[in-house]
């Protein structure tokens, strides 16, 4: 049987027995409701905020280089370390030095009119985020993505990419199922996006 | 009638200035009265302090502190002029054990990034009409983590006071679209998934279960 919720590391929460301090729930005031009263916006004010995204015009290339600079250090370190002599926190400070700048790439990709970043960051962060330790292998797989994003900023393709980049985006995942397929006992899925359904 | 947001002020605690700068274009068009900027979770707090602001918009990742030990010091501190203050943390992660991690820290709502204009306007709708209840516990303060998604076929009663008809309607129709988007999103991958097995439209998938990770 797997650990229940109530189950940390073998730490047993409260040892099993119902806690004496009961939770006390508060509904506080909604200074915000009674500030801004009822209505909601007009569509014209949400589609002029739409086209202030859309005619963004801030230059998305000093992130972008800083962010994959960030990645590359990420992966400089896992190759200069003996990742399976690490424990599984050791491997995943490792992972997230990657991990992190991957999340920054994804985030402002698409902020930035580049929705290709996004989507290519993305799927790098769900490779990431199943992988135990970034063996050589991994690592690979890490450095063609990002040679990809760098193509995409620097060829300043702002749009989905197109038939091309959908092949681009087929390719990465393809190499990502073959590593997994080459190393079984690796975690593979598909990590479901959450945020909406809280 | 349209929200009156020129009599709200809302904190932006973002390390990325472009970022920042977007997010308070967003909230001038919307036409929020104050927008205060904060490039890093120190920074932002003091700023909390100062401004006491109706709402704050925080990123995740930002050093030295980051948007979840803001949250907490939001939450807790003892010197919090206000620790109920709704909080959206902005973040690209969507991985549920990093949302429930920030959950944990006290964040009201989150926004996904990269977001649309609706997606942060949709937040805020939230913040405004749905806001959560505060659970003070020995070890948890913050806002209720067991909110549930109301569906567009409830016809039972409200499950707030403040669930207003006029509130729903707000929402309701943002909620619609996003189930219509998830909706898209599966046809995509089932015709993905048929695509790489060589099946046809009218194709069974047969999947078993142990094929699938639930997570």
């Amino acid at each position: 049987m797997g650990m229940s919720e109530n189950e940390n590391d073998g730490n047993i929460r409260h040892f099993n027995r119902q806690p004496v301090r009961k939770a006390e729930f508060i509904m506080p005031p909604n200074t915000l409701k009674a500030k801004v009263g009822s209505g909601g916006l007009a569509e014209e004010i949400l589609s002029k905020a739409e086209l202030l995204l859309e005619k963004n015009t801030a230059d998305f290339l000093p992130l972008a280089d800083m962010y994959l600079n960030s990645l590359q250090k990420g992966m400089d370190q896992a190759r200069d370390t003996d990742t399976s002599a690490l424990d599984e926190s050791g491997n995943e400070s490792v992972i997230a030095a990657m991990l992190y700048p991957a999340m920054q790439l994804k985030a402002n990709g698409g902020m930035f009119r580049y929705p290709m970043v996004t989507r290519i960051a993305d799927r790098l962060i769900q490779f990431l985020e199943v992988i135990h330790k970034a063996d050589l292998d991994a690592l690979e797989i890490v450095m063609a993505f990002h040679a990809t994003i760098r193509a995409v900023v620097l060829g300043r393709i702002m749009g989905d990419g197109g038939r091309q980049g959908a092949d681009l985006i087929a390719a990465l995942d393809d190499a990502c199922h073959r590593y997994f397929e080459r190393n079984p006992n690796m975690k593979t899925g598909i990590e479901h996006h959450y945020v909406d359904s809280l | 009638m349209t929200y009156q947001f020129q009599k709200i002020t809302v904190l932006i605690v973002e390390d990325n200035q472009p970022m920042l700068d977007i997010t308070r274009a967003l909230l001038n068009v919307f036409g929020v009265g104050q927008v205060i900027g904060a490039a890093h979770g120190d920074a932002g707090y003091k700023k909390f302090c100062e401004y006491n602001p109706d709402l704050v918009i925080a990123d995740w990742m930002m050093k030295p502190m980051d948007g979840i030990s803001f949250t907490r010091l939001v939450r807790n501190d003892a010197a919090s002029p206000n620790p109920y203050v709704p909080i959206i943390l902005m973040t690209g992660f969507s991985e549920k054990r990093r949302v429930l991690q920030a959950r944990d820290a006290g964040v009201t709502e989150f926004l996904a990034k990269p977001f649309s204009a609706r997606d942060l306007y949709k937040r805020l709708v939230q913040v405004i009409e749905r806001p959560r209840q505060f659970v003070r516990s020995p070890d948890f303060f913050g806002p209720d983590r067991r909110r549930r998604r109301a569906t567009s076929d409830f016809t039972g009663p409200f499950r707030r006071e403040n669930d207003t008809q006029a509130g729903m309607s707000l929402i309701q129709p943002l909620m619609e679209q996003d189930i219509r988007n998830r909706e898209a999103e599966s046809h995509a991958i089932l015709d993905k998934l048929r695509r790489q097995a060589g099946l046809g439209k009218g194709d069974k998938i047969d999947i078993r279960p142990e094929d699938i990770d639930w997570v």
